[in-house]
């Protein structure tokens, strides 16, 4: 045994194509595995979100061949029911945060940059990084199998990404099954919703873990912590976000799983409910405690979902303005302060949730305050752009688009972290705009922004510039069509999760709107199929990189593009900062970090 | 060419800020507020303004760097940052977002806060369940007993009692919230199944309704719409007192603000604000009466 082991070391570059790009252990393979699953599942999100869109638009349509297709329940007629609807909108939210931003951030990008960023060969724990991603496959075949009908006979979970009990968490009496009878798709479609986010969250614990050791300990010789490029320092955060926050997270779901399926009562209150004919046997539980356990999770997850968003926005502004990063350390510190707050402000998703008042007045003071180091962020990518020389590649634009959408997201935040504001506009739209403009509009562009920046240095090869600037411009104006619209609906009162927003008097007013903001969704779905065939495209017939197409400073573009395993030939020496572009006296406008300058005073101060 | 990168950007943020001009006039807007919380609609536009300003100073600086500095043809200057700049950028946006902080708290303890509520004139209880309002009056008696001795020691000791014991002769209607213009209302808000919302958007009100919680709300509707049909002999909405016509507008929507299963879209009710207290006893008279026959039956 110990000499067949001996054997497949020494053959490291021959490994076998399961172990090369299946059970691959390399971190950039593992990297683009979370990519392609994380696309293919961005696909799916979007097929949902365009089905909620059909059904807001035109509540009462018939709806052609689709509603043959969607017609599982003879009541509703040949169009999808209430209870599809709820599930669509529940699964769309549950799919991109778990199954795509997520993974996508830190599982793809994190995996991809973070050894290369810092001069390692590859992660601390290569095998732990394999199972990272293959805890993913549980959950993507679970949460895949509760939209069959013969898995989860009432439908996949429709109880919100929320999942707040008791809608979620109630079970039948003794004897009636797993079903629910709060909602048809609260029975097994909740369950095995549970049990594949149980997986998930186990995934990513892993991939933190991981991403803290590696960035701690194996940064090349002159790597300092704070001569990390940002995208690293914002995985760094991320990375311990997700390790003291998951594990709330995970008990919640297990908590859950288990009132669901052994009758435990942790969120089934003291009194009886009455649901139809029968009542619950009186629990101890509460089910606001969900919401805090929840949430103290899902707060700081936003954070987990923006904070390596905009690491790589600084670096691809930084190398796209040709001039260092403007306060690198202010902005480093931002990232923390984002973090640090982060965890003292989940209970503003609760204000109007029957928690003590005067809570709310506390987490009110620490949401709004967190508006700041996201302030001196954007001030900072303003900074570095002025007087820079900016180069708009298509990476560039996205870049660039992530700061004009964020500003938003952040500005319409501060709304709703307003108690008295949100009073009003709590569970409306507004907070539907809040997150889109984050997640989609500001993580997203993040996300395109990091592919066209990386795709070189991943493939080899390089995107279509025209191909992604007509995409980039289509995104930017069909997505702010589609969502710009949802902070006037919100204002004017239009709740979410609806399935018909025309039956009353303040919602049937802005029904144009609906219709225009779907109209808007269609056209922004169509317009990903130009990314799509520029990224299979390119993948094959894409123009070669060579290692440095963008006349970087950080380590990966230092290597061959692809980079073999173990990603450097000799080990890399780190000089300075990684933001050295523009140095006056040198012809050239970009420093390697393993270039030594005598002489010129580069990087004052780190 | 690529400057021209810059009339993107500026054109959809100009037509942002636009949007919100425009809003208003095409009724896409907040609608009309009836209650006593105007803080909500002030500080509503008091953080627009203050957003608005930083959204267009941003936005401008970004169009303005994307224009001016694309391409430049020459070096970028070389400069890692400012210490007098970021200190000047932390500080004015900290001091501002902390006032804008203290603002809010003043009407945030008017709205939530139990002892800052007022000594109620009316009290009753909304129970909601999947996918309904149960609404419980007292009797107009006990509504008087109530309130007196509520007034008398600014104790509420019969109306809890009132609310955990229910009475044979209480009021039951389904979906409809009938108080009086300027009456102070508490309710007590509980739920028998799921979590659901009491949302009554021309009140700027919304408040969670929890299984196992009994929690209370109050505000006072400022504007009556609802007057006595002598030929159906029943009390409609909508009717505009100044005008004496009847006026769509004036139809205030309770709904439902917690997903709450499959008909949570359709989980509405209607606010009835009687012109005076004299008219509210009348329906509920007519209300009763109502009852009697129906458990006659």
């Amino acid at each position: 045994m110990s000499v067949h082991e001996t054997k497949v070391h020494e053959e490291h570059h021959e490994l076998s194509f399961i172990q090369k790009y299946i059970f691959s252990q390399d971190h950039k393979i593992i990297g683009i595995q979370f990519l392609f699953s994380g696309l293919i599942f961005l696909v799916l999100g979007g097929v949902l979100a365009l089905l909620v869109r059909l059904q807001l638009g035109w509540p009462h349509a018939d709806q052609g061949w689709l509603g043959q297709i969607l017609d599982w329940s003879p009541a509703a007629g040949q169009r999808m029911s209430p209870e599809q609807y709820n599930t669509f909108f529940t699964m769309h939210a549950t799919v991109m945060i778990f199954f795509v931003i997520i993974p996508l951030l830190t599982g793809a990008f994190g995996n991809f940059t973070i050894p290369l960023m810092i001069g390692a060969p590859d992660m601390a724990f290569p095998k732990l990084n394999m199972m990272s991603y293959w805890f993913m496959w549980p959950g993507f075949i679970i949460m895949l199998l509760s939209f069959s009908l013969g898995v989860a006979p009432g439908g996949a979970a429709g109880a919100g990404w929320t999942s707040y009990p008791t809608l979620a968490s109630i079970g039948m009496p003794v004897g009636g099954g797993a079903e629910s009878p709060a909602a048809p798709n609260s029975g097994w479609g909740q369950i095995l919703w549970l049990l594949s986010l149980i997986f998930v969250g186990v995934s990513s614990m892993m991939g933190s873990v991981n991403y803290i050791t590696t960035i701690i300990n194996m940064r090349a010789p002159g790597m300092t912590l704070f001569r990390m490029p940002l995208t690293v320092w914002g995985m760094f955060i991320t990375a311990i976000l997700q390790a003291f926050a998951l594990p709330v997270l995970t008990v919640a779901l297990v908590l859950q799983t288990l009132d669901k399926t052994i009758s435990t009562t942790f969120f089934l209150p003291p009194g009886v409910l009455e649901f139809g004919n029968w009542t619950t046997n009186p629990g101890g539980g509460q089910p606001i405690l969900w919401q805090h356990l929840f949430w103290f999770y899902s707060h700081p997850a936003v954070y987990i979902m923006i904070l390596p968003a905009m690491g790589i926005v600084s670096d691809v502004i930084s190398t796209f303005s040709r001039k260092p990063l403007f306060g690198y350390r202010p902005m480093v510190y931002a990232i923390c302060g984002i973090a640090g707050l982060g965890f003292i402000v989940w209970g503003h998703h609760m204000f109007q949730s029957g928690m003590d008042p005067r809570l709310g007045t506390g987490f009110m003071i620490a949401t709004i305050m967190i508006a700041l180091p996201s302030a001196v962020k954007t001030f900072n990518w303003l900074g570095t752009t002025w007087r820079g020389n900016l180069h708009l590649t298509t990476a560039m634009l996205n870049a660039l688009g992530f700061v004009a959408l964020f500003v938003i997201g952040g500005l319409s935040g501060l709304f709703m972290a307003a108690t008295p504001v949100d009073v009003f506009i709590h569970d409306t739209y507004f907070i539907v705009a809040h997150i889109h403009y984050v997640l989609f509009m500001s993580s997203l562009f993040g996300i395109f922004a990091g592919i066209y920046y990386w795709f070189p240095k991943m493939f080899g090869r390089l995107m279509n510039e025209t191909a992604g600037k007509v995409h980039f411009f289509l995104t930017f104006i069909f997505g702010n069509m589609t969502f710009y619209p949802m902070h006037l609906v919100g204002a004017a009162g239009l709740r979410r999760r609806i399935f018909d927003p025309t039956m009353t008097g303040f919602e049937s007013n802005v029904q144009f709107l609906n219709q225009f903001m779907s109209v808007s969704a269609f056209l922004l779905g169509a317009a990903q199929l130009i990314f799509a065939v520029n990224f299979f495209y390119s993948l094959f017939w894409g123009k070669e990189a060579g290692r440095n197409p963008w006349r970087s400073n950080t380590l990966e573009w230092t290597t061959p593009s692809p980079p073999p395993h173990g990603n450097f030939e000799v080990t890399p020496v780190v000089y300075h900062g990684p933001y050295e572009y523009s140095v006056p006296g040198m012809e050239d406008d970009h420093v390697m970090q393993t270039r030594k300058l005598e002489g010129v005073p580069v990087g004052a101060g780190h | 060419m690529n400057r021209l990168w810059s009339i993107l950007f500026g054109v959809v943020m100009t037509l942002a800020v636009l949007a919100f001009v425009i809003a208003p006039a095409m009724g896409w807007w907040l609608p009309e507020n009836i209650g006593t919380f105007y803080g909500v609609d002030t500080l509503f536009y008091v953080i627009l303004a203050t957003t608005g300003f930083f959204f267009v100073l941003t936005e401008a600086i970004l169009v303005y760097n994307i224009f001016a500095f694309t391409d430049r043809g020459e070096k970028a200057d070389y400069s890692h940052g400012n210490h007098r700049l970021e200190m000047f950028w932390t500080a004015v946006p900290g001091v501002l977002l902390l006032l804008l902080a203290i603002l809010q708290i003043r009407t945030w303890e008017e709205i939530k806060y139990q002892t800052r509520m007022p000594t109620p004139d009316h009290v009753f209880e909304v129970s909601a369940r999947q996918f309904e309002w149960r609404i419980r009056y007292p009797n107009a008696i006990q509504l008087d007993r109530i309130t007196s001795a509520w007034q008398d020691k600014s104790e509420p000791a019969l109306a809890r009692n009132w609310q955990q014991f229910p009475h044979y002769d209480d009021v039951h209607v389904v979906n409809e919230v009938h108080t009086w213009k300027d009456a102070n209302v508490r309710i007590y808000l509980k739920s028998k199944d799921v979590l659901h919302s009491f949302y009554l958007p021309n009140l700027r009100l919304k408040q969670d309704a929890v299984p196992g919680k009994t929690i209370p709300v109050w505000f006072r509707a400022t504007r009556a719409n609802t007057i006595y049909n002598e030929q159906t002999r029943e009390w409609v909405d909508r009717y505009n007192y100044e005008k004496k016509r009847f006026d769509s507008s004036l139809r205030y929507d309770l709904a439902c603000a917690e997903l709450c299963g499959w008909g949570h879209y359709k989980m509405l009710g209607r606010l009835f604000v009687h012109p005076d207290r004299e008219d509210y006893l009348n329906w509920l008279k007519s209300a009763q009466e109502k009852q009697r026959q129906t458990q006659a039956q």
